[in-house]
């Protein structure tokens, strides 16, 4: 039998000084296709940079690729999330940068950037504009690289490895942020990578896979276990069964009737129309479930509402009752609702600890200027123990895990018991387990009159409270029904 | 129209000097109510104008631009900034009439006939604010006697003015209002609400007046953020070349160093700066600096002394006058340096190589920044003001350097900046030239540790951290830093 492709042995990795892997042996062999799978902060991430040679470790890991075959003989590591850079290789962007024009364009277009690393790995463009069409991205090829929403990038990242086939394609979270759709199509093409001799290790929980996936494992207590292919992740949480704190309980301060209303909504870009006469009431309690394609212009709507976008005032819509551009601040605004979303995420203050970003809820900032009162403190503390996030308190959030990241900012959004909760994606990058508890968890505080929208692809993962669904199709409102019995399951 | 400050009598023109107090945030408990509900309208939209704009809008208030005939017809970057961004655009005569308040954010070249141009069609009693003093005070123009005149000068690139807003903070504001014009006593109170506007108010603000903002602002600006940096980049690359350090090395590490070194400057000052280094290196870069100081002092007073007296702005604006002759000539020549032209290699440097093999850069904007301080000092300015002109903005200007060199550093900033840099390096050069032929390469380019046990006297090293730590730029350091809490840290290359 011909070598391993990867053969691990006894290796240690240690994150930010904690060990992550312990002893850790694997053996991939050649056209093995696997999934790993694991809780939040088992180490996923951790052993996929590993073989991609991203990190030190220590024990032994030799590759051995096949030296005739004409795919890059490469483990090309795919992240959760796309960095891209400016002009000048900088990445120093800000949250909702996106929405503001300003008329010297400083980031390269998608087709730019696609010819530049091309060029670099010497592929030709016309297989890329395939996969480009293949995910339905065509139309933004001329967009430029800051205008794209998350899932966008996610499929740039995608088109970008497809189209490089290395011999090892790692993904981590390959269907974050992607619809219906385009995760289907994802399948597609990466079964035909994979028949053309590409190996591939996804890290995912999700369980619509392309059917080459056909060895399993699992990350636990920092080792490496093989597992059947229908096994739920196992992992018990004492935090399940803990009653949430009293404060969040109690009914938020409802402003009025009314939370949104927008009455023919347009929003565009030079030429092309993102919102077309967008016409929604979202009333006090209601609990909206929000979808649509990537690009049908879900991030730019949920933008408007949340005081982001600079062409809500050329508008005609009307939040907590009052025009949007009769005097309110934004931060009027911001203090009414707790937001999450992968952009907020992304561009959130990297060196706030857990307590201070749990606490900026309070104040809606990214990372905490100032001294909360004894009050806020206590709730903040209260929230932690029950999110289980007691100790990891004092730890820099860009130092956890994504899912723990992804708990903490979930536990700023709720903090302050707003009357609206916009919760865009708001599980990505959990397990299965705390995907549950979190969805449970919003039903809890949806019982005492709160506001909710929700943008979620996967209808398998809805908190069950929803009731009402408003489908965007190309920037317009394709349907608006109630959905009361169909989704919850 | 003459200088203002040179019309004043010494009593006046100590007091409008020595001004500068860091607001309490109890001062701004009454948000942006001073401008509600008023006309905002502001002159030009570059990068500042534009985010100031932005932020102004999201805090509530009614903002709309006006922009000259030839920028709106001509459809150029401003007007698109502005309408893209859905605000109102108009010519001076349609929006000045009615504004409450008119924000001139236009270059200071242009101060004077934007001026003239608006100030006959601005109503009784409404204000005039202005981001920077140089107009008013070095130019002498007279404002009409209903008119308030009010200053806000956020002390970062337009770009961080946005984006410090929309994470909740804000960036460090300076604001100020013109004894002459303050008809109805409303000054200070509107200057507080656009800072609230800008979210400035979250950062520290301080209270300083057009007399003192000018004066510091061209001081720094000459002096340590511009062109000692400009000079230190320059022979500290010339004198690697010259002992045969590879030239995309010692390119990478004066472009990335200078912002790597500062970035340390601002988290803690001058201590912590210093602290990067071991301490045979920290002793070492300690000597230098001092003689480094004794060196430069003069020509930092010669530059403060030509602020003080107008000389300065005169002969700028004799160049302004000959259509920007030298002005052109010497940043045509800026682009022909060595340095310039050598691109970064694609070498790896560690964060702390940036330190250990670039001592002589350390010593350099140490002697720099104390040298500003001292001298505004000296000169009546207040410690908090200096304080801002000097170590403050270094980093911010490091971190220009770093992304395209020399030639961005000198487009990000204003012309006047750009003008009194050149004539600092120009003069800054041949003083430092006796000191250069002593330098070799354990200075500059590689590791000054390399060889040596690293032991010191503990004495000599107590000493030295004594001399660094109880300067009084680190004494109100401490203090400010403390008040703009959340800085963000810099990427490291």
């Amino acid at each position: 039998m011909s070598q391993p492709v990867v053969h691990i042995t006894n290796l240690i990795l240690k994150y930010h000084h904690k060990p992550v892997l312990q002893d850790l042996n694997w053996i991939i062999n050649p056209g093995e296709n696997w999934l790993l799978r694991g809780t939040s902060g088992s180490g996923k991430t951790s052993l996929a940079k590993a073989i991609a040679g991203l990190v030190p470790f220590q024990g032994t890991l030799s590759m051995h690729f096949d030296e005739q075959s004409k795919l890059p003989a490469v483990a090309h590591y795919v992240a959760n999330w796309f960095q891209f850079t400016d002009l000048e290789g900088q990445s120093n962007f800000y949250y909702q940068q996106r929405y503001n024009k300003q008329a010297t364009e400083t980031t390269a277009t998608v087709k730019a950037e696609l010819e530049d690393y091309g060029k670099k790995h010497q592929l030709q463009f016309s297989d890329a504009e395939k996969l480009v069409a293949a995910l339905g991205f065509s139309e933004l090829l001329h967009s430029t690289l800051i205008q794209l929403s998350s899932g966008e990038h996610k499929k740039l990242q995608l088109v970008r490895a497809l189209w490089l086939r290395p011999q090892l394609l790692i993904i981590d979270q390959p269907y974050n942020g992607l619809d219906k759709l385009s995760r289907h199509h994802l399948n597609t093409l990466l079964e035909e990578i994979s028949a053309a001799g590409t190996q591939l290790i996804l890290i995912s929980n999700d369980r619509e896979l392309p059917p080459s996936i056909h060895r399993f494992a699992e990350i636990k207590d920092g080792q490496l276990y093989e597992i059947a292919a229908d096994k739920h992740v196992s992992h018990l949480d004492e935090t399940v069964n803990r009653p949430i704190p009293s404060f969040l309980n109690e009914t938020p301060a409802i402003s009025g009737d009314s939370v949104i209303k927008m009455v023919d909504v347009n929003i565009s870009y030079g030429d092309k129309k993102v919102l077309k006469n967008i016409n929604w009431e979202v009333k006090a309690g209601e609990k909206w479930l929000l979808q649509g394609h990537n690009g049908s212009g879900k991030s730019t709507l949920l933008s408007l509402i949340t005081g982001d976008h600079p062409q809500a005032y050329a508008n005609n819509f009307y939040l907590f009752g009052n025009k949007r551009g009769s005097g309110e601040s934004i931060w009027d605004i911001k203090k009414r609702m707790g937001l999450i979303s992968p952009e907020l995420h992304w561009y959130f203050d990297a060196s706030a600890t857990v307590r201070q970003t749990i606490l900026s809820g309070f104040f809606d900032s990214s990372g905490l200027f100032c001294e909360p009162d004894y009050t806020k403190k206590t709730q903040a503390d209260e929230l932690i123990s029950y999110l289980g996030l007691d100790e990891y308190k004092d730890v820099l959030v860009n130092q956890l895990p994504l899912g723990k990241q992804r708990l903490a900012l979930l536990g700023r959004t709720i903090v302050k018991n707003p009357e609206l909760l916009i919760l865009d994606e708001p599980c990505q990058g959990l397990d299965q387990q705390q995907t549950q508890y979190f969805n449970r968890l919003v039903d809890e505080l949806c019982k005492n009159g709160t506001t909710l929208i929700y943008v979620g692809h996967f209808e398998s993962q809805l908190p069950a409270c929803i009731e009402k669904r408003i489908l965007l199709e190309n920037g317009e409102v394709k349907s608006v029904e109630n959905i009361l019995e169909s989704v919850s399951q | 129209m003459s200088n203002y400050f040179n019309t004043l009598p010494l009593r006046e023109k100590l007091n409008q000097l020595g001004v500068c107090d860091f607001m309490d945030s109890s001062e701004f408990l009454d948000g942006v109510n001073a401008l509600k509900g008023k006309k905002l309208v502001i002159v030009g939209c570059g990068a500042q104008g534009l985010n100031q704009g932005l932020n102004l809008r999201d805090s509530g208030l009614n903002i709309s631009y006006t922009l000259r005939k030839e920028a709106i017809e001509g459809k150029r970057d401003s007007w698109k900034n502005a309408t893209e961004n859905n605000f109102t655009v108009g010519t001076y005569e349609e929006l000045i009439p009615d504004a409450d308040v008119v924000i001139n954010l236009t270059p200071d070249k242009q101060h004077t006939a934007v001026v003239n141009a608006i100030m006959p069609l601005m109503k009784k009693g409404a204000t005039l604010l202005y981001s920077h003093g140089f107009n008013i005070v070095e130019e002498g123009m007279q404002i009409r006697k209903d008119i308030t005149v009010i200053m806000v000068a956020p002390k970062c690139p337009g770009s961080e003015v946005r984006a410090e807003y929309v994470r909740g903070f804000g960036v460090p504001t300076l604001i100020a209002v013109h004894p002459e014009n303050d008809p109805e006593g409303k000054g200070l109170v509107q200057a507080k609400a656009y800072c609230v506007g800008t979210g400035g108010h979250r950062a520290g603000v301080l209270k300083s007046s057009f007399v003192a903002e000018v004066k510091s602002d061209l001081m720094g600006e000459q002096t340590i953020l511009c062109g000692l940096l400009q000079t230190g980049s320059i022979l500290s690359f010339d004198k690697m070349i010259e002992k045969g350090i590879d030239a995309g090395y010692a390119s990478k590490l004066v472009q990335y160093g200078v912002e790597v070194i500062t970035e340390a400057l601002k988290q803690g000052g001058i201590t912590a700066m210093m602290d990067r280094l071991s301490n045979v290196a920290k002793i070492k870069a300690f000597e230098i600096s001092q003689e480094l100081k004794t060196i430069m002092r003069p020509l930092f007073q010669k530059h403060q002394d030509d602020i003080m007296s107008g000389e300065f702005s005169r002969t700028m604006m004799e160049d302004w006058a000959a259509g920007d002759k030298n002005l052109l000539a010497w940043r045509a020549a800026t682009g022909e340096t060595a340095f310039e032209k050598t691109p970064a290699g694609n070498v790896k440097i560690g964060e702390q190589e940036y330190f250990d093999n670039a001592l002589l850069m350390v010593a350099f904007i140490r002697a720099g920044v104390e040298l500003a301080f001292e001298t505004m000092v000296e000169a009546g300015i207040k410690p908090e003001s200096a304080y801002y002109e000097s170590l403050h903005e270094t980093p911010l200007i490091a971190n220009t350097i770093a992304r395209k060199k020399l030639f961005e550093m000198n487009r990000v900033i204003s012309d006047t900046a750009e003008y009194g840099c050149y004539l600092f390096d120009h003069a800054c050069k041949p003083l430092l030239a006796d000191f250069m032929t002593r330098v070799d390469t354990d200075l500059i380019g590689k590791n000054f540790n390399e060889g040596k046990d690293g032991s010191v006297d503990n004495r000599a090293l107590i000493a030295v951290n004594e001399v660094i730590r109880s300067h009084e730029v680190e004494q109100i350091g401490a203090e400010l830093r403390k008040a703009m809490t959340a800085m963000k840290s810099i990427k490291t290359v």
